[in-house]
């Protein structure tokens, strides 16, 4: 494994047992119900619009955070798999080929269903070579969606309008702004304790033996490439969810969304949050974009300045925000 | 059944041009502790990964208790009780003691993790990532990854490497006193005589990939070849 | 159909400057320089500069210049600082480097997209094989072969080329035997992204400028080096032209293949030799 993924996972908290196991699950309690009172805390639609778009990319970098985490892998394509979650749900949706929940099944488990595929072909690959490959991937659906006219105008991108109903309610809810930013908060505080969860299952543990020492788990009697594949399977339904609630909520998919510059923001996030930590992407996203979005006049700069952010934090600070914060609360604590 | 647990018949592996095992037997009874001792570059390391799965033999087979396990993959060869530990400390570093032992365990049916803690002083240790501990630390957890689920067939690559001498001594206490009573096969490599006359019932001399002798510990001290090619400086 | 294949050779021998730029930087650094595509794209708005002023020729020399540069000032200091870490983390490094060049580019010329001048001397067409192929397309090629004939010599005959050839073997055992590796990577970094400049000027008539010129191209620079071989200058080469014919049919009849195979013979080297590019080395 890749030395600076070590350096990512040396002090991954490692929580004893079932109370810790309790613990988590009452924080996430505690963190959904706390969402459904965002609608009334946030100041107004447009608050409450934006904090839904830094759910979406916080959604994405966990997905990013989360492979690189348990696969020990650097990601530059998990665009590729929001991507195709917006592209199915929109393309479904607007050409009215089936019902509105089975669009959703179809956005969410298609992308699944080809990372599980993807990561059993490329199990073997790593470093450098996977960044290249994942790259490639997202580059290559890219580049279809850009010219598949007959899909969804290529280049131009579509708009669609959200079926009627959906499970029963009403699906034009989604874009309204209180609506959607409990659901991305809700679906975001479930995915995270979710992930944590299977950290510390059996799986999720393999994984991380597998992560860190692949030779050695198949001499303890481990099929390697089945596990790895499960965790790409992963990563890739959460991307998912970003994508179905980002094409969702705005009602509009374009290839854009599948570009690697996607993939390596959201990779970006989940570094400067720290990919360690289970939160530290998603908290890593949101502070990037409410910065981005503090820095108006500076927007025009905003790529160099995620670009310069990037460049200091990989060499001054591996583990991130989250790390640093983890690393001063331990220090603190010690004295 | 036959009381062979391990054999390798006519074991061969090239690398290119240099023939690394040449058409090499070994049979090892079912409980025995079999040494294995040749100079640098012998072979011996390329045996224990030939047996284990970890190198192709480009010609012979490999028995784990009377079956074929030549084509078996090292995921395959552990379900049928071959386990193995490593020349160079081949651990989880990121996890800790305790989670590592247990991966080890699920993975033959939840075995007891406690009993090889205990035995190789390990318990203390069970909260620290592996990345953390001493080296003999390390070299011990390497060992008790293999014992995890009283494999029947032992291979082991000098494990006593690097540890001192009072260390190895214990180690090798500590070996042997498990393969007694759980009645496991070993195949030691070691280069460390003192260790290898300790524990071992039987040893096979490899020199240049191929065979030179086999015996009691007394039978290969007093082999001629032997001592001529080997342990004239070591013994 | 002859025309096609020539196509398909101009666009390989763009990739081909690039890819060999990807090689010589991997081969004395261990880096995969993300940020090649951006010195690319960076070369061609320097050059731009210069030719709109009138001086075509003086453009590619400026260019040039100024790429080796930024190369050789991008090894002083990036490179040479993370040599000892994982290759990841100058990847994470290049990719921000990236971002910082294209915002750089979009302040100084702006989003808008730009044309490139051709030159008066290389404009116009000639005949082959019945029919008209633009003059400044054979030129790409010609630069594509003499560096490519170049390269080869360098590293052949000249010591500095034998130094080269260790050091892109193994770097420790090179500078155990008194070559100075920091030194060589001065020199190779910086051709590798003058090179790169090169590629970008090259290409500038052929393509819209804009500061996102540089993504595209890159992707494919990464796939001919991977299907080379990262340590291979013949097989950059190879794979280059095989590229440029793949893309080139794209544009005339399948537009699928040409988006799905290169990436899908990337995928098939990568999982055939996982060692991919660290095996080359070996």
């Amino acid at each position: 494994m890749s030395t600076l993924a070590h350096d990512a996972v040396r002090y991954a908290k490692k929580p004893r047992g079932t109370s810790a196991t309790a613990v988590l699950l009452l924080a996430g309690a505690v963190a959904l119900l706390a969402g459904f009172a965002l609608p009334w805390i946030a100041p107004s639609k447009l608050a409450m619009s934006l904090f839904a778009q830094a759910l979406f990319d916080a959604l994405l970098a966990t997905s990013v955070g989360f492979l690189f985490l348990q696969n020990g892998r650097v990601s530059f394509g998990q665009a590729a798999f929001s991507g195709l979650g917006s592209y199915a749900f929109g393309v479904l949706v607007a050409r009215n080929l089936v019902g509105a929940e089975a669009a959703l099944l179809v956005a969410l488990l298609l992308p699944t269903a080809l990372a599980f595929l993807l990561g059993l072909v490329i199990a073997r690959v790593s470093g450098v070579a996977h960044a290249m490959l994942t790259l490639a991937v997202g580059q290559a659906l890219y580049e279809v969606a850009f010219r598949w006219r007959e899909l969804a105008k290529g280049d131009d991108g579509m708009s669609f309008d959200l079926p009627a109903r959906i499970f029963g309610v009403s699906a034009r809810g989604l874009q309204d702004p209180a609506v959607m930013v409990v659901l991305a908060w809700s679906i975001l505080v479930i995915v995270l304790v979710g992930l944590a969860l299977f950290a510390r299952s059996r799986t999720g543990m393999v994984a991380a033996a597998i992560r860190d020492n692949e030779e050695r788990a198949r001499f303890l009697g481990y099929s390697t490439t089945l596990p790895r594949a499960l965790v790409y399977a992963i990563a890739a339904f959460v991307a998912a969810l970003a994508g179905v609630l980002q094409a969702s909520y705005n009602g509009y998919i374009a290839p854009q969304m599948f570009h690697w510059t996607v993939s390596g923001f959201a990779l970006i996030m989940a570094i400067i949050g720290g990919a360690k930590f289970i939160i530290g992407p998603a908290v890593g996203a949101v502070a990037l974009f409410y910065i981005k979005d503090f820095a108006g006049q500076v927007a025009e700069y905003w790529p160099a300045i995620v670009g310069g952010a990037l460049v200091i934090v990989t060499l001054t600070m591996p583990q991130g925000i989250i790390g640093l914060a983890d690393l001063l609360w331990r220090r603190s604590a010690r004295r | 059944m036959s009381d062979i647990a391990l054999q390798g018949i006519g074991l061969t592996r090239r690398f290119g041009g240099f023939i690394a095992l040449d058409k090499v037997d070994i049979a090892v009874k079912r409980g025995e502790i079999r040494g294995l001792i040749g100079p640098n570059g012998a072979g011996k390391s390329t045996l224990i990964d030939v047996l284990s799965g970890r190198a192709k033999n480009r010609a012979g087979r490999v028995l784990i208790n009377g079956e074929d396990v030549s084509g078996l993959t090292p995921q395959q060869r552990r379900k049928r009780g071959m386990a193995r530990s490593f020349q160079r400390t081949n651990i989880f570093p990121d996890l800790t003691v305790e989670q590592q032992l247990r991966v080890a365990s699920w993975a033959v049916a939840d075995a007891d993790i406690a009993e090889v803690m205990d035995e190789l002083h390990l318990a203390g240790l069970a909260d620290f990532p592996a990345a953390q501990i001493s080296y003999g630390d390390q070299r011990r957890l390497d060992l008790a990854l293999a014992l995890v689920g009283r494999p029947s067939v032992l291979l082991l690559d000098e494990p006593a490497a690097g540890l001192t001498t009072e260390e190895s001594f214990t180690l090798a206490r500590i070996l042997r006193d498990l393969a007694n009573r759980w009645n496991v096969t070993v195949l030691l490599v070691e280069h460390d005589m003192q260790v290898v006359f300790s524990i071992c019932d039987r040893i096979s001399v490899l020199h240049l990939g191929r065979q030179l002798g086999e015996g009691t510990c007394a039978e290969v001290r007093a082999n001629p070849t032997v001592v001529a090619a080997y342990l004239g400086t070591e013994a | 159909m002859l025309i096609q294949v020539l196509n398909g050779v101009v666009y390989g021998g763009l990739l081909y400057l690039l890819a060999v730029g990807l090689v010589l930087i991997f081969g004395l650094r261990e880096v995969v320089n993300f940020a090649h595509g951006a010195l690319f794209m960076v070369g061609a708005y320097i050059g731009f500069s210069v030719a709109a002023a009138g001086y075509w020729w003086g453009g590619l020399v400026v260019s040039v210049v100024a790429m080796a540069i930024v190369g050789c000032a991008l090894d002083a200091t990036v490179f040479r600082a993370l040599r000892r870490q994982d290759p990841m983390v100058t990847v994470l490094v290049t990719f921000g480097l990236l971002l910082i060049l294209e915002t750089f580019v979009t302040a100084v010329w702006g989003k808008a997209y730009l044309r490139y001048p051709m030159p008066a001397l290389l404009s116009g067409t000639v005949n082959i094989a019945g029919s008209p192929f633009p003059v400044y397309r054979l030129f790409v090629i010609a630069v594509a072969v003499v560096v490519a004939l170049s390269l080869t010599a360098w590293l052949r005959f000249t010591r500095i080329g034998l130094y080269v050839r260790a050091a892109s073997t193994d770097a420790r055992v090179a500078s155990i035997q008194g070559v100075n590796v920091d030194r060589l990577s001065l020199i190779v970094v910086g051709l590798g992204t003058a090179l790169a400049g090169l590629s970008g000027v090259v290409a500038g008539p052929l393509l819209t400028l804009s500061p996102t010129m540089g993504n595209y191209i890159l992707i494919d620079s990464f796939i001919v080096v991977v299907i080379g071989g990262l340590g291979s200058f013949a097989g950059a080469f190879v794979a280059a032209i095989l590229i440029g014919q793949i893309h080139n049919l794209g544009a005339i009849c399948l537009p699928w293949a040409a988006t799905i195979l290169p990436f899908l013979l990337m995928v098939g080297i990568l999982i055939w030799r996982p060692a991919g590019l660290a095996g080359s080395r070996a």
